[in-house]
């Protein structure tokens, strides 16, 4: 008696209900896609901007600064109004050839076939075992946005004391959050010689409640055996390697990772999209299309940015090009390649279209920097297609660059003096 | 809060130059700025330093659960040594369920002109 | 007080490992009352959980002994057996590996001590043929055994268990033994579980089979936990092992040597180290084995070095030999005590004993047979019923499922696509277990590269729903609390 998967068409299936998802699904609309499909696992739409209470948000998309939730819900509600069809608690379980996905949701499994993809499925955090920190295995450890989630959308106490170690934003954030609600925060721990996070955050997160921030210093043991009693803290040497006799004990119950955060491509790994190694998301062209025809990327899963609205933007940007690409619009001719010069991460896309004119690359710093200049440079003839004066650029931040001539050669992103 | 250094450092977030300041408190009560690359680094050195306000977000549950939780923020920063006071008001709320965004569950929190602002709807049980 | 209601049963088993667990399944084919007791809040929690989940050919071990006999009988044993429980396995073959003609002779060795015990399916082979094998190896001379492979370490416990209590044994979990004494032929077990009786007690105790024998005066051993660190890859990381591949055995190592391992869902594990611990718990990880683990894994497989690893556990052996002795070998124990009849001590079982585990209950049913008449149940049931993974599924039969029960179509892990269906049947397990590691390791939930970040607020949500309240929310039963209450009532 097996039964037939239900199948449905549609011009362009959005994976993932986020930032970057929404605003695909509402830029493939209104660049006249017909009909336009949001899969979201979770039973809302938000994606991790329902666990951020905190505000700073929409501040380039609203012109206000409002909390995670509401810039969610008013995404939300735009995509609604205009026509966007979205499925939530459904989970995207394969990308096949022929962009046909395979949908688990509790109405149902069901194949859809898709025009064309959007791959807007987010980050993870790096964990525990990715960055191997020795010692016991008790609970009380927690990544911090798994955290963020059980504080702000369960009610939970997670700890009564609590180290972070790394000081991205999420860290920094709920270093606060979980100073607010009596828990004592008793440091937060940065390996690197700088801090991860934004200013902003360091001031109002950490120095507003004297919690400390150790630079150079990581986590290089857990103790405790049923739940964490305390960690050990060393100083690092400028090869990142613990330095022997700077290890100190520091009693706690809890230990909170913001260790950094991971595009979460195991979907476009299965559907043979290409991933680079700089930024563990896929490689794209100018149009935001992968490897994979008819397969577009954007927000935290094509790269880490540090502003919910910049992962909307390129969602738009990647909504509007699959709903071109859905109606039949198909990009030819010789690409180039653009490549990280000195003191840059990654610069994104990674390909563009000989004779594409207006394209916006994404960089990210090596290390915080003064007086610089970025510049995009021709790799053969050395012109320098666009340039902009940085009075500080710092590695936590995502920049970006215009250029508005029309490309005809491999390029580099790179930071000269 | 902690006591603050006489001398305090920061960086000037108003505009991407980031300029690093330090600021001294001065006896007639008022801050001597250095390392400003323009005029706006003194008004933001002397806001922060003197007067530092703060927005400030948490949740608490709806009425009758313990898990169903409404997030909150307040429509404008409050004096920073407020923050533990207005967070203890909110810690009392139980909004009732349906709450909307935008919905006011405390106006004028301990008289500092903010409100206390629903940033999640929920709806009612179905 | 709890006797008269439980009454007098005829075999008690201590240790709910991968052997006791065998042995309780072993013994549920005849008509007997079975009673096992776990100290831990779930089975596997102790020696079981800390192995690479080979089934060993039998050629690591001196013929003669009594781990050669039980490791060559229980290979024999244990592919049927996990066929009949449903328990993922597969032969997959396997290489010892020298890197120079140098270890040659120690392969000679190897060969000629697994043929004297009888060991099927040995050959050396060349380097062209170590990699047509498995080409991710480098070797000049391999020891290539076609009979080893591996198998699915808890689940080969959980369904020992489970086939165990579906003939009528009983579990008890959270039931350390805490006196022993003897009245008339019966052995009196005192737990915080309450007390209970049996006429004859296998001590399958593993690290505390010592302490067990202690308080019953059975005999005098010693165990001393020598602790082993494992490393496990991401499955993505572009790794594909097909076999076990090992070194030539170092002869100072008082184990197997840094092996890798693939493991059913195609991770590889690095590992074990083997060092000598004083505390039986000491399960902690060290920066410098992690590394070590690394370097030699790179040697057996050049770049592995870099695998980008998902997670690091610990495992710990139950040895008879003392660290500082000097001596490496010591036999199983599988003995019936010379001053308690009736009391069974299993002890020293260490590698290769997970694949011995069968046998030893064989052993063990003989013993038992032989001072009480065992007479088979007509209704024994070898099998349990089929398990289905949504992950191994066809659309058909997904679709099918998720329209009978929705619980099919809610995703709770997105690693390893694991459905509430399966974390529910988990949670129902006979025994109880209720811990995240309990949902963990019978369903992969929290196993995956997230390793628990994305499902476990969505787990507390489903155990909740399931009855249990947050603040009973354990990763591991005991102390090992997740929460300390809600933030606001």
């Amino acid at each position: 008696m097996a039964e037939t998967p239900r199948t449905s068409d549609v011009d362009v299936a959005v994976i993932g209900g986020g930032p970057a998802g929404l605003a695909a699904a509402l830029g493939a609309k209104r660049a006249g896609a017909g009909r336009v499909l949001v899969l979201e696992r979770d039973r809302t739409l938000g994606g991790i901007l329902n666990q951020c209470v905190h505000d700073g948000f929409g501040l380039f998309l609203y012109k206000e600064t409002i909390s995670g939730p509401e810039y969610a819900e008013r995404l939300a509600e735009n995509a609604l109004r205009e026509g966007v069809a979205v499925e939530t608690g459904a989970m995207v379980l394969d990308l096949g050839p022929d962009r046909l996905l395979r949908v688990n949701a509790r109405g149902g499994y069901s194949l859809v076939r898709a025009g064309a993809v959007v791959l807007a499925m987010g980050c993870r955090e790096r964990t525990r075992d990715m960055i191997g920190i020795p010692g016991t295995r008790p609970a009380g450890i927690y990544t911090a946005g798994s955290a963020q989630r059980l504080v702000n959308l369960q009610n939970l106490r997670v700890g009564n004391e609590a180290v972070i170690l790394g000081s991205g934003d999420i860290g920094l954030i709920m270093a606060r959050r979980l100073t607010f609600e009596g828990v004592r925060v008793k440091g937060v721990f940065e390996i690197m010689p700088w801090a991860n996070g934004l200013e902003r955050n360091i001031r109002q997160c950490l120095m507003d409640f004297g919690i400390p921030l150790e630079l150079r210093t990581t986590v290089v043991e857990i103790r405790g055996r049923d739940r964490v009693e305390s960690v050990v803290t060393a100083e690092v040497d400028d090869r990142l390697a613990p330095v022997a006799g700077t290890e100190t004990v520091v009693p706690c119950d809890t230990l909170l990772l913001s260790v950094g955060l991971v595009p979460e491509n195991e979907l476009s790994k299965r559907a043979g999209v290409e991933l680079s190694p700089l930024t563990g998301g896929a490689v794209v062209d100018e149009t935001l299309m992968t490897s994979v025809p008819g397969v577009f990327s954007c927000g935290n899963v094509l790269h880490i940015h540090d502003v919910a609205d910049w992962a909307s933007f390129e969602g738009f940007a990647a909504g509007e090009r699959a709903a071109r690409y859905a109606a039949g619009e198909r990009p030819a001719g010789r690409t180039v390649r653009v490549s990280a010069g000195p003191e840059v991460r990654y610069a994104l896309p990674q390909t563009a279209r000989a004779g594409a004119a207006g394209v916006e690359w994404s960089f990210r710093a090596v290390r915080p920097l003064r007086d610089v200049r970025v510049e995009v440079r021709g790799r053969d003839s050395g012109r320098i297609y666009a340039r902009r004066k940085f009075g500080r650029i710092l590695p936590s931040e995502l920049q970006k660059i215009r250029v508005r001539a029309a490309v005809d050669e491999d390029l580099e992103v790179g930071l000269h003096d | 809060m902690t006591d603050r250094p006489a001398v305090d450092r920061l960086t000037c977030v108003l505009c991407p130059v980031g300029c690093e300041l330090e600021v001294a408190r001065t006896a007639a009560g008022g801050v001597a700025v250095a390392g400003n690359r323009c005029d706006k680094g003194v008004s933001f050195a002397e806001e922060e330093v003197l007067r530092p306000k703060r927005n400030l977000a948490t949740s608490v549950p709806a009425k009758g659960t313990a898990a169903r939780m409404v997030s909150v923020r307040l429509s404008a920063p409050v004096p920073r040594e407020m923050i533990f006071p207005v967070l203890a008001e909110i810690g009392k709320l139980r909004p009732e369920a349906p709450v909307r965004r935008g919905q006011v569950l405390i106006a004028d929190v301990l008289g500092t002109g903010a409100d206390v602002l629903a940033t999640r709807t929920v709806r009612g049980q179905t | 007080m709890d006797e008269a209601k439980d009454g007098v049963y005829d075999v008690a088993v201590i240790g709910g490992g991968v052997v006791g667990c065998a042995v309780l399944r072993e013994l549920s084919r005849y008509d007997l009352r079975l009673l096992l007791l776990e100290r831990q809040s779930d089975l596997a929690e102790g020696v079981s959980k800390g192995n690479s989940g080979v089934i060993h050919a039998g050629f690591n071990v001196p013929s003669g002994s009594l781990k050669a006999r039980a490791n060559v009988e229980g290979l024999g044993l244990m592919y049927p057996l996990a066929a009949a429980l449903g328990v993922p396995h597969r032969m997959t073959g396997k290489l010892v590996v020298a890197l120079s003609d140098e270890g040659r002779p120690r392969l000679e060795e190897l060969l000629a001590e697994g043929r004297r015990s009888g060991v099927p399916g040995l050959e050396i082979v060349d380097e062209a043929a170590i990699r047509r094998l498995e080409p991710l190896a480098r070797g000049r001379w391999a020891l290539y055994s076609a009979r080893t492979g591996i198998v699915s370490p808890y689940e080969l416990v959980f369904a020992l268990a489970e086939s165990a209590w579906r003939n009528g044994a009983e579990v008890a979990l959270e039931a350390p033994v805490e006196a022993v004494a003897v009245e008339g032929g019966t052995f009196r077990l005192a737990t915080p579980r309450g007390k209970f009786a049996a006429r004859r007690v296998v001590n399958s105790a593993g690290l505390f089979a010592d302490e067990v024998a202690r308080l019953a005066g059975s005999a005098d051993f010693r165990v001393y936990p020598y602790r082993g660190e494992y490393l496990i890859t991401d499955k993505d990381g572009g790794f594909r092992l097909g076999m076990p591949v090992y070194p030539v055995p170092p002869r100072d190592d008082p184990g197997l040597g840094i092996h890798l391992t693939p493991t059913m869902e195609g991770h590889i594990l690095l590992g074990p180290s083997a060092e000598p611990v004083a505390a039986k718990d000491d399960l902690a990880s060290t920066r410098e084995v992690a590394e070590r683990l690394k370097a030699e894994a790179g040697r057996l497989v050049p770049g592995l070095e870099r695998a980008p690893f998902i997670h690091a556990y610990t495992g710990l052996r139950p040895k008879l030999v003392p660290p500082a002795s000097g001596g490496l070998f010591a036999d199983f124990v599988v003995a019936e005590s010379g001053r308690l009849p009736g009391w069974i001590d299993l002890a020293g079982i260490e590698s290769p004993g997970l694949t011995a585990a069968p046998a030893i209950a064989r052993m063990v049913a003989d013993l038992i047979g032989t001072g009480m008449a065992l007479r088979p149940k007509t209704d024994f049931e070898p099998g349990l019923p089929e398990r289905r993974r949504f992950a191994d599924l066809g659309d058909a039969e997904r679709a099918r499922l998720v329209a009978a029960d929705a619980d099919w179509g809610e995703m709770v892990c997105r690693c390893e696509h694991v459905p509430r269906a399966e974390v529910a049947a988990a949670l129902r397990n006979p025994f109880g277990a209720r811990s995240l590691d309990a949902v963990k390791r019978r369903t992969r939930c929290g196993m995956g590269r997230c390793q628990g970040g994305f499902c476990t607020p969505r787990l507390v949500d489903i155990l909740e729903e399931e009855g249990l309240p947050p603040d009973r929310v354990t990763k591991r039963g005991g102390g090992s609390r997740l929460f300390y209450g809600r933030l606001k009532d």
